[in-house]
């Protein structure tokens, strides 16, 4: 319990709880939970009602702490992750929780996933039929890279499932304008002399800017060599993925990109369900 | 299900990338106006021939930028720098600089790395750059976006491995060593392809049981020798032979368990960079109780001995004593005392063997013996000027009390055999000397104060500069001919690192990494006002 001491706030603890998809008695072992989708669905629709008032609506913290960064949620076992939820925090403003023992379980498969990295996950999906779609007719390739092969302008996605949640990988393929990774901000300079490049601001000041255009050049300008620069409110990445991929195409990306490493080491967690 | 990619992306599709590739002919050729490997060049020189900044006008150096490293605690990377991008390397991690300003393209951060030891820099050839992880991965990534390409391990931390060494890029493949050897591991070089990451070779530096050398040892300590081979070594073109230097043996400080010479601890070895086989070593301490690793830069030198050109390896070696040994065959050629506080040998035979003095090996109470355990030189960087013909060396003066142990060598604890001490805080200090290399006769010598805790050491250039982290956290320059001090900045720091320099758009810069930060000095020139282009701030 030490671990997260003060990481979690639950308020609204009294919040009357719909049941949700999932709900049938499992014994209470966390492997049954944990990695689950249909748990993880269920205790984000629990996360919901009692426990966004604090930790936000992600889980990125607001009055209580972020969930999805604090090394404290990502070391806890899992057995200490439900002990917090269930106990609370004495002395601080995390109150025990009202929810029977399943739902916290469900509640800490949600907060789980927030951070978890997508490898240990077991996304569920064909991921063969990922990797041909990424390779082939969804043009990931155009932009990122995967151990080195592909195009320049977005993030590297070698060691992604060892790197980033499922939740955000799932962001990032379906609401690619609703956050930019660092050194990936879109943009169109056009320098003094008229010339035009698109791609990439790795780093800009006041003072000088640092550009990767589409061909994997690197331009580095002082801000006088620049007329205008223009930040695009669009990523470089196609936002129509929601539309264009079915369900399943979908969910065989989300099962090829999850498992992206350049560990031998990394496998996915032992026990989890398929 | 999914439409065509959107057309732009299409067009994108045909543009090429123009990134430079560095080849193995551009790091042969080095350092030019960039620094394309660990030593600036393959023979270990350490001399640039950029010369815009000189005697005349290096009172006008000033910094240009400093990059915190966030997380950093005691950097030890010598940047590399190529094609106006300098690559630092902290622990498990690599950022990418613009090299004019200091502003960060890309910083790449390992994933599942829990060990974090120091770590000494990074290799670049084609379009990519490598590094080692503390856990001893290999790990190749894009240059231009930090994109990981692979991640090989090439040593078990199990064993009791860690590793910190910066690789080193020869034609198609990196050559890449270990560190461990103070708990006990057993020692090795390898080869890596530069393309794959598989491995090319592996040469153990403690020979198998019955093979050559194995009776330079004891059954307790045969498997976890040490000799560790964490420092770059130098490389020979027409030979196509490295050189590389090996590290102490195991327990450092207790010799009990471990009778013989203990081959090829504290060692030079030449290998066939191809085969991995060795061709020739040359032990500098025979079963050394004080920690005197070899891991000091072995320089590849063509000078004149007794009327003749020979080609050579020198190092001023960490247990006192300088070393010419002849390139090809590994013979000693000469040798001498390099500092004045030497008491565990009264000099070299002739084969290079020190005259050990009896009754100067640690002992359970206590042995004041010259130098100390950091030693009288250590992995600091040397650098040597062809137009001085001077060898500059940082250079230690100080005594420690050994202290040995009997106790049951137990590998993978920190069990070393015991250790040392100084005997007052006021004994010892670092000196910059500057040595002929064919003589090894003593030219100049620059004092220095501070605690004695620095691991900075030299760069020589063509515009007649010795430049030189000091030990009171100083960026200092020397003028390479007499020694006399021309500038020094005060980089509030200790330094662990050596300074490299580069050029860019003509204008010369030096870059030195201190304990967490990078600084990067360059001449005085007035500042360009600056006006940010129309829509910066509208995001």
């Amino acid at each position: 319990m030490k671990v997260l001491s003060a990481l979690f706030l639950i308020a609204a603890a009294s919040a009357e709880v719909p049941p949700g998809p999932g709900m049938q008695a499992k014994g209470g072992a966390p492997g049954r939970f944990i990695g689950d989708p249909m748990a993880i669905e269920a205790g984000k629709e629990s996360y919901g009602l009692v426990c966004s008032g604090c930790h936000g609506v992600t889980g990125e913290g607001g009055r209580g702490p972020n969930l999805v960064t604090a090394p404290g949620v990502q070391k806890a076992s899992d057995q200490e992750l439900f002990g917090v939820i269930k106990d609370g925090i004495p002395g601080s403003d995390m109150p025990p929780s009202p929810l029977d023992e399943e739902r916290i379980w469900q509640l800490a498969a949600f907060v789980r996933s927030l951070s978890a990295p997508a490898i240990s996950q077991n996304v569920p999906g064909d991921r063969d039929a990922g990797r041909m779609l990424f390779y082939g007719d969804a043009g990931c390739t155009n932009c990122h890279m995967i151990r080195g092969e592909g195009g320049y302008l977005g993030p590297d996605l070698s060691n992604l499932g060892l790197t980033l949640s499922l939740g955000r990988i799932r962001e990032g393929l379906l609401d690619p304008n609703n956050r930019f990774a660092k050194g990936f901000d879109p943009v169109v300079v056009t320098l003094t002399d008229g010339t035009r490049i698109e791609g990439v601001a790795k780093n800009y000041s006041n003072y000088a800017l640092q550009i990767l255009d589409r061909a994997g050049r690197l331009h580095f300008l002082a801000s006088d060599d620049a007329a205008a620069i223009e930040f695009l409110v669009d990523s470089w990445m196609p936002a129509d993925y929601p539309h264009t991929l079915s369900g399943d195409e979908i969910q065989n990306m989300l099962a090829f990109l999850s498992r992206l490493s350049l560990s031998s080491d990394a496998t996915p967690r032992e026990g989890a369900p398929q | 299900m999914i439409r065509a990619a959107s057309s732009f992306l299409a067009a994108w599709l045909a543009a090429a990338p123009l990134a430079s590739q560095v080849r193995y002919e551009d790091i042969l050729a080095a350092p030019g106006e960039d620094w394309l490997t660990f030593m600036g060049d393959y023979s270990a020189n350490r001399h640039s021939p950029l010369r815009e900044i000189d005697k005349s006008n290096v009172a006008n150096l000033v910094a240009k930028w400093v990059y915190h490293v966030p997380q950093a605690t005691a950097l030890s990377s010598y940047p590399i720098v190529h094609d106006g991008v300098m690559y630092v390397t902290n622990s498990n991690e690599m950022h990418a600089l613009e090299a004019a300003t200091g502003r960060p393209i890309w910083v790449y951060l390992h994933p599942g790395v829990e060990m974090q030891r120091t770590n000494r820099g990074a290799a670049i050839l084609g379009e990519r750059i490598y590094f080692v992880t503390s856990d001893c991965q290999l790990v190749a990534l894009n240059r231009i976006t930090g994109a990981a390409i692979f991640a090989r391990r090439y040593a078990n931390p199990d064993d009791g491995y860690f590793c910190s060494v910066a690789p080193v890029a020869i034609k198609d493949r990196l050559i890449v060593g270990v560190s461990g050897g103070d708990s006990g591991i057993r020692g090795f070089l390898a080869a890596h392809s530069a393309e794959s990451g598989e491995q090319l070779w592996k040469l153990w530096t403690i020979p198998g049981e019955g093979e050559f050398g194995a009776d330079t040892w004891g059954p307790k300590t045969l498997p976890w020798g040490g000799a560790g081979t964490w420092m770059p070594g130098s490389y020979d073109p027409d030979l196509n032979w490295i050189f590389w230097p090996t590290g102490n043996p195991w327990p450092d400080l207790y010799g009990g368990d471990r009778p013989g010479d203990n081959l090829y601890s504290d060692s030079v070895i030449a290998v066939d960079l191809e085969t991995g086989e060795m061709q020739w070593y040359f032990q500098f301490t025979p079963h050394d109780v004080w920690d005197w690793d070899a891991q000091e830069p072995p320089l590849l030198l063509e000078l004149e001995i007794g009327g003749q050109m020979r080609r050579v390896v020198v190092q001023a070696n960490r247990n006192g004593f300088y070393y010419v040994l002849d390139r090809l065959t590994g013979e000693f050629i000469r040798g001498n005392a390099f500092v004045d506080k030497l008491t565990w040998a009264s000099g070299l035979d002739p084969h290079g063997r020190p005259k050990k003095i009896p009754g100067m090996e640690p002992s359970p109470d206590g042995k004041v013996v010259c130098p100390t355990m950091w030693g009288a030189a250590n992995w600091m960087a040397d650098s040597y000027n062809p137009d001085t013909g001077l060898h500059y060396v940082m250079t230690m003066e100080a005594c420690d009390i050994y202290t040995s142990s009997a106790r049951e060598p137990i590998p993978k604890i920190g069990f070393a055999g015991t250790g040392a001490e100084r005997q007052s805080r006021l004994d010892g200090q670092f000196v910059i000397r500057a040595f002929d290399p064919a003589t090894g006769r003593r030219v100049w010598e620059y004092p220095l104060t501070g605690p004695t805790a620095s691991w900075a050491g030299t760069l020589s250039t063509a515009g007649g500069i010795l430049f030189s982290g000091d030990d009171d956290k100083h960026l200092i320059a020397l003028d390479a001919v007499t020694g006399k001090h021309l500038w020094h900045f005060n980089v509030g720091q200790t330094v662990n690192a050596s300074p490299i320099t580069w050029a860019r758009n003509g204008k010369q810069y030096v870059t030195i990494v201190a304990q967490t930060d990078v600084f990067t000095f360059g001449l005085f020139s007035p500042a360009r006002s600056s006006v940010a282009p129309e829509g910066l701030h509208e995001r």
